[in-house]
């Protein structure tokens, strides 16, 4: 099959992100010209600017969107990395951290420190503060993965259907556990629940994408170094090991590593499914499965979907908003539909 | 060398032991020479290949006693990637259902070693090797099942391709003028090939195995293995019954033990090896 130069590819998402990144933050419910926008960020930079910016759209801009859009980048990064990742790691293209249970795993640990955060955990809240979400969200979804993985593969091979049930059993397990929770919890619990059950970037502050900002960057930066194992693994364990790969230890720092990432972003905004299943997969269409090709250029790729549909959530129902989350599902389901029905969108099935 | 010494490896459930796998088998490979493992489904020749290859992960109810070395070195004390640059192994079956380009493929044989310009060289002359080249931009997936035995073979080759590892000179000093063999291991490498490329696949082996390569294959094929096998290994029930040359070992009382095959062994004046004609099973069944 044809594919795209991959470098040229990164140069154009590089360039789009760019663009959608300006773009997002002058759009909204408060239109914010462009030159106020370019005055902030020189203001923001140390030049002096020529007329003041008015303070409301000062505000707006540092306060809101701009925490909200790296957010969404970072999020959207995050996600379409790990699910590259954990495509590779388990030889499959189906294998999103959504499908497979690891985000619903998240999400329950999150709602368990939302609902008893301030009676069974409470000594863990006080223990850890801004970090109480993050961390207890990346244990369960680190527990869900490793399960997933205990479950679905037998000396070294991973059966596809085991770990897509799996995945349907561990999702309705980590259902149920967060409808209990659901149902025991206040008023002001059940509307934070509701945030994180359809997925939402309005929380975002500094302080958040400070918090979450380690349990990110270092998976963005250490997953790619396992580009080519990841690219032997595709072979099978076997094959993986007999070219020199220390399988054992690759496999445990995969499984950490988006472990890491998926549970972050699960905290800070809530489900967001398909965007780890679509962006790899089409991606694998137009440069090929190298992963040392791939891996950066999903990260990029996730992190511009995400802006752009953040920003349709954002605009489309002004001055309200869609949940981010439903908007990746209207997207994700009808292409993992077309994915099934699909021989040629299948890696593989292309004659 | 590549020896083992008094290796046993078995299948040990909490409910049932089976019999071993590979009783109690003391081998020395020789460097120059191709070795072929033969005998029925089941004999163990492939648990025996993966011992040698130094296979680490493996299933976790298997037992291995006894030790491998190369070069008198334990396969089990190689660091993981030194290994990989020392011995290569080509499965029974490769199941990579991601549309790599072929040559993408090979080059992964190069992967203990880095993608540099000398691998770039390498997987190219592997790919001319195996004459596998006017397929190098198609979608690996897409091969059929011999053509996708050949790419796998070229990635095998290239991974310990000669002067393929830059020489380091502080193993090298450690190593004085010990010889560094390499270790070339096959399972049923010519499974799904027709037969002028199963000609083609043992004539390039043979030609592969210098003499600082050791080949060790199994094989299912008889004639095959008459015509192109250095040394012939016979197995069954996990034990070496015979061992020798060609024309030493595929006799028909031999076969007979290993296979419950009734043969003839026939000699003609075109060639200086064995013909080995089947004739039917030793026990005959007839259906109920």
């Amino acid at each position: 099959m044809y594919r795209v130069n991959p470098i040229a590819l990164w140069g154009i998402f590089a360039a789009a992100l760019v663009v959608a990144s300006a773009w997002s933050l002058v759009t909204g419910a408060l239109h914010i010209p462009s030159r106020e926008l370019v005055a902030v960020l020189k203001q923001g930079l140390g030049f002096s600017a020529i007329e003041p910016v008015p303070l409301h759209l000062e505000i707006t801009l540092l306060q809101i969107r701009l925490p909200r859009l790296v957010m969404a980048l970072l999020v959207g990064a995050a996600l379409a990395l790990s699910g590259a990742a954990i495509q590779g790691l388990f030889r499959n293209p189906l294998a999103d951290p959504g499908l497979i249970g690891v985000s619903s795993g998240a999400a329950l640990g999150a709602v368990s420190i939302i609902v008893l955060g301030d009676t069974l955990f409470s000594s863990w809240v006080w223990l850890s503060g801004r970090w109480a979400l993050p961390v207890a969200a990346f244990v369960a979804s680190l527990i869900t993965t490793l399960v997933i993985y205990r479950i679905s593969t037998r000396s070294g091979y991973t059966q596809v259907a085991t770990l897509l049930l799996a995945g349907i059993a561990i999702n309705a397990i980590a259902g149920a556990a967060t409808g209990l929770l659901t149902f025991i919890a206040d008023d002001s619990e059940l509307r934070s629940i509701t945030f994180w059950s359809m997925g939402s970037l309005t929380q975002s502050s500094w302080q958040d994408v400070a918090a979450m900002l380690p349990f990110i960057v270092i998976p963005l930066l250490l997953l790619p170094l396992f580009a080519p194992a990841l690219n032997g693994f595709l072979m099978g364990e076997t094959v993986a090991e007999h070219l020199g790969f220390p399988i054992r230890w690759v496999k445990r720092c995969i499984i950490l590593l988006t472990a890491m990432a998926v549970g972050a972003a699960v905290a800070f905004s809530g489900v967001i499914g398909f965007l780890g299943l679509v962006v790899p997969h089409l991606l694998r269409l137009v440069i090929g499965p190298d992963h040392r090709l791939l891996l950066p250029a999903s990260a990029l790729c996730g992190a511009l979907l995400l802006t752009v549909a953040d920003m349709f959530a954002r605009t489309v129902v002004a001055p309200a908003e869609l949940p981010i989350g439903l908007i990746m599902a209207i997207i994700g389901g009808p292409f993992f539909l077309a994915l099934l029905l699909s021989p040629a969108l299948k890696p593989g099935g292309v004659a | 060398m590549l020896r083992t010494e008094n290796l046993r490896i078995s299948l040990t459930n909490k409910r049932t032991t089976t019999p071993h796998l590979v009783e109690n088998v003391s081998l020395a490979f020789k460097p120059g020479e191709l070795t072929l493992i033969l005998g029925a489904n089941g004999a163990g020749k492939s648990t025996l290949l993966n011992a040698l290859a130094g296979t680490r992960v493996r299933h976790p109810a298997l037992q291995q006693q006894g030790r491998v070395t190369l070069d008198n070195q334990d396969l089990a004390q190689f660091p993981a990637k030194e290994l990989a640059r020392r011995r290569a192994v080509m499965p029974q079956q490769v199941q990579l259902d991601f549309p790599f380009k072929v040559h993408e493929v090979i080059a992964m044989g190069r992967s203990p070693y880095g993608m540099d310009s000398q691998s770039q060289r390498i997987t190219d002359q592997a790919m001319a090797l195996l004459e596998v080249d006017h397929l190098q931009h198609r979608d690996y997936p897409s091969l059929s099942g011999g053509e996708q035995q050949r790419v796998q073979l070229a990635r095998v080759l290239a991974q310990i391709w000669p002067h393929g590892d830059k020489p380091r000179p502080q193993a090298d000093h450690e190593a004085g003028h010990v010889k560094r063999h390499r270790v070339l291991l096959l399972d049923e490498c010519t499974s799904a090939l027709d037969p002028a490329h199963q000609h083609q696949v043992l004539d390039i082996i043979k030609q592969f195995t210098t003499p600082d390569i050791i080949s060790c294959a199994v094989l299912h094929d008889l004639p095959l293995a008459a015509r192109y096998g250095d040394r012939v290994i016979l197995m069954k029930q996990g034990r070496v019954i015979a061992d020798g040359t060609p024309r030493q070992v595929l006799t028909a009382d031999n076969l007979a033990a290993t296979y419950d095959l009734r043969t003839r062994i026939l000699q003609h004046q075109e060639v200086d090896h064995p013909i080995i004609v089947g004739l039917g099973r030793a026990t005959q069944r007839g259906l109920p």
